[in-house]
């Protein structure tokens, strides 16, 4: 086992330095190197994410009474208060407007909930990361992916609302599974990126509290994309990638029509790159996390 | 050159960067980004210039006052830390026995701690769960193995945590002066199982402020301090170097405090008055 340390640029003092050219600054970066060996920390190391994932289910609702049934109790509550809000408060006129309403705001409760348990992921093992030597990219991993598992749940609460409304019901929801796909793609890619900032910078826990009630205020989930047609306001749905993601939910699941391809498409590709980025900055500083935890 | 070392340190440097702490904020950071203040006083350097080999079949003691790089040295050793300057090599499999529990997730049962741990240590599974029954045998927990960890006393955590992190002998042993915990009946099992580690093991690195045990187990032995090595010889040698220089510091500090008693002053406080003694502090 070999751990060199970085070269650090500039440290041979004496030697004549010359600017170094775009091509040394890229390869200084390690781009490709450190993200190959970030998904390969995620692929072999399945079994402790699978394990992490377990214990974070556990760990939620572990001394309630009512235990799991949380997970299907929880969203009904969210999707009762913001229709009363949405239909008696501001009194739209929706049809069927708890569907219409729980369609958005389930993703999006899987959305926040996961980004919000991921940022605190790397601080909350602070005592493990000090004793042992592993891949830390695991932790944010695990954390998105225990939200994943617990939106699963979640959807058997949507199945439930199908009863008083079975007329939006369509073979289109089948296509649910992509959407949340790209929905995860997009999650891990801000929640690896967060959580890394988090361990040197405490403060983005709170901001993202934040960050996040804003920005589900700025997506279309308990108001529909056309609503804002027009306004100022069209133009921050355009460069939402929830616009597109929670387009296509409620297009399957209220409208009975096909997702949003291209809108999908175009955030799984943004993601991506995002995702690529901050694992790269996640291994970047992953080295001294041992050294501030 | 000497056959290939079991650990080979070069020129090691490890550096605290003392802005960014537990307690830095994004202000603080962004104040000091923006005033582009980048000076080395920035920095704290735990270990520098540090330069040793552990043969195979050999094993090391590290001694040194409190502050003096030990715990930092054994961490880059297990690869916690990585060096901020020089190179580390080792060769084989590294375990330090700092994993007394700690890290234990309070919600799950012991035994599903044990199968998260193993995991963390990147033990593969399938040789993971071969191992469990005797890692339960050791712990000796009784029915509490299958009860969340947060119903266990603290023995019973330290107990399962000794268990788990000696399970796996390890080709380089690192050891930091856990040599015993719990009652008198598990410290002698536990005296009794490191014995076996130590005697199984490729290579020791023992970090202890106990100068009378050191020589039973290590043949050589350096002195740190201040984050560099001070003194490195036969272990005798080492404690007797060791021993020299406290009595020295020790008469000088006495000898200040004289002539400041002399001229009137008042007795200063001191508090790295270091401490080699038989017991650890």
């Amino acid at each position: 086992m070999t751990t060199p340390a970085r070269a650090v640029p500039g440290a041979r003092a004496g030697t004549t330095r010359r600017p170094p050219g775009y091509r040394e600054l890229f390869l200084q970066l390690d781009l490709v190197r450190l993200v190959r060996r970030g998904f390969q920390d995620m692929r072999t190391r399945g079994r402790l994410i699978q394990y992490l994932v377990g214990t974070d289910l556990k760990r939620t609702h572990a001394d309630t009474v009512m235990g799991q049934v949380w997970w299907l109790i929880d969203p009904f509550f969210q999707m009762a208060i913001y229709s009363i809000l949405v239909t008696v408060v501001f009194a739209k006129k929706i049809p069927d407007a708890p569907l219409f309403l729980f369609a958005a705001i389930l993703p999006w409760q899987w959305f926040q909930t996961s980004l919000v348990d991921a940022t605190t992921s790397v601080t909350a093992r602070g005592n493990l990361i000090r004793q042992i030597q592993f891949p830390k990219l695991v932790l944010p991993a695990a954390s998105t992916l225990a939200g994943a598992v617990t939106f699963g749940f979640g959807l058997v609460s949507l199945l439930l609302l199908y009863i008083p409304y079975p007329s939006h019901l369509s073979p289109w929801l089948l296509t649910l599974p992509v959407i949340a796909a790209v929905q995860y793609v997009f999650t891990l890619a801000l929640a690896v990126f967060f959580a890394g900032v988090n361990a040197f910078y405490r403060d983005v826990q709170n901001l993202l509290r934040h960050i996040t009630r804003i920005w589900f205020y700025a997506s279309p989930a308990i108001y529909a994309v056309s609503a804002l047609k027009g306004s100022v306001f069209g133009y921050v749905l355009a460069v939402n990638p929830f616009t597109y993601i929670l387009t296509s939910y409620r297009n399957i699941a209220y409208y009975g029509s096909p997702p949003d391809w291209v809108g999908l498409f175009s955030v799984l590709v943004v993601s991506l790159v995002l995702l690529s980025l901050s694992i790269w900055l996640f291994k970047r500083v992953e080295t001294g996390f041992a050294k501030i935890l | 050159m000497a056959p290939p070392a079991a650990i080979d340190v070069e020129d090691l440097g490890i550096r605290y960067n003392l802005h960014l702490t537990r307690r830095t904020t994004l202000k603080g950071s962004l104040m000091e980004w923006v005033g582009r203040r980048q000076r080395e006083d920035h920095y704290f350097w735990a270990l520098r210039h540090v330069t040793f080999r552990v043969a195979h079949g050999e094993a090391l003691g590290i001694l040194g006052p409190n502050g003096a790089g030990k715990s930092t040295l054994l961490l880059t050793l297990a690869g916690i830390l990585a060096p901020d300057e020089g190179s580390i090599r080792v060769q084989g499999r590294v375990s330090s026995l700092l994993t007394l529990g700690a890290g234990f997730e309070m919600e799950v049962s012991g035994r599903e701690n044990i199968a998260l741990i193993g995991a963390f240590m990147g033990i593969r599974h399938r040789v993971m769960r071969e191992l469990t029954p005797s890692i339960i045998e050791f712990a000796d927990i009784g029915p509490f193995i299958d009860a969340p960890v947060r119903t266990y006393s603290s023995g019973m955590r330290a107990r399962l945590g000794f268990s788990i992190a000696t399970a796996i002998a390890p080709d380089i042993l690192l050891l930091d002066e856990v040599l015993g915990t719990g009652d008198e009946e598990f410290r002698a099992r536990s005296q009794q199982r490191i014995r076996e580690l130590v005697a199984r093991a490729r290579a020791i690195v023992l970090v202890t402020h106990d100068l009378n045990s050191v020589a039973e187990y290590c043949s050589r032995s350096v002195l740190m301090e201040k984050g560099s090595i001070l003194y490195e010889g036969p272990t005798l040698e080492t404690v007797e170097f060791y021993k020299d220089r406290v009595r020295k510091r020790k008469a000088r500090l006495a000898e200040e405090q004289a002539a400041r008693e002399a001229a009137g002053l008042p007795a200063p406080v001191t508090l790295d008055e270091i401490a080699p003694s038989g017991q650890p502090g």
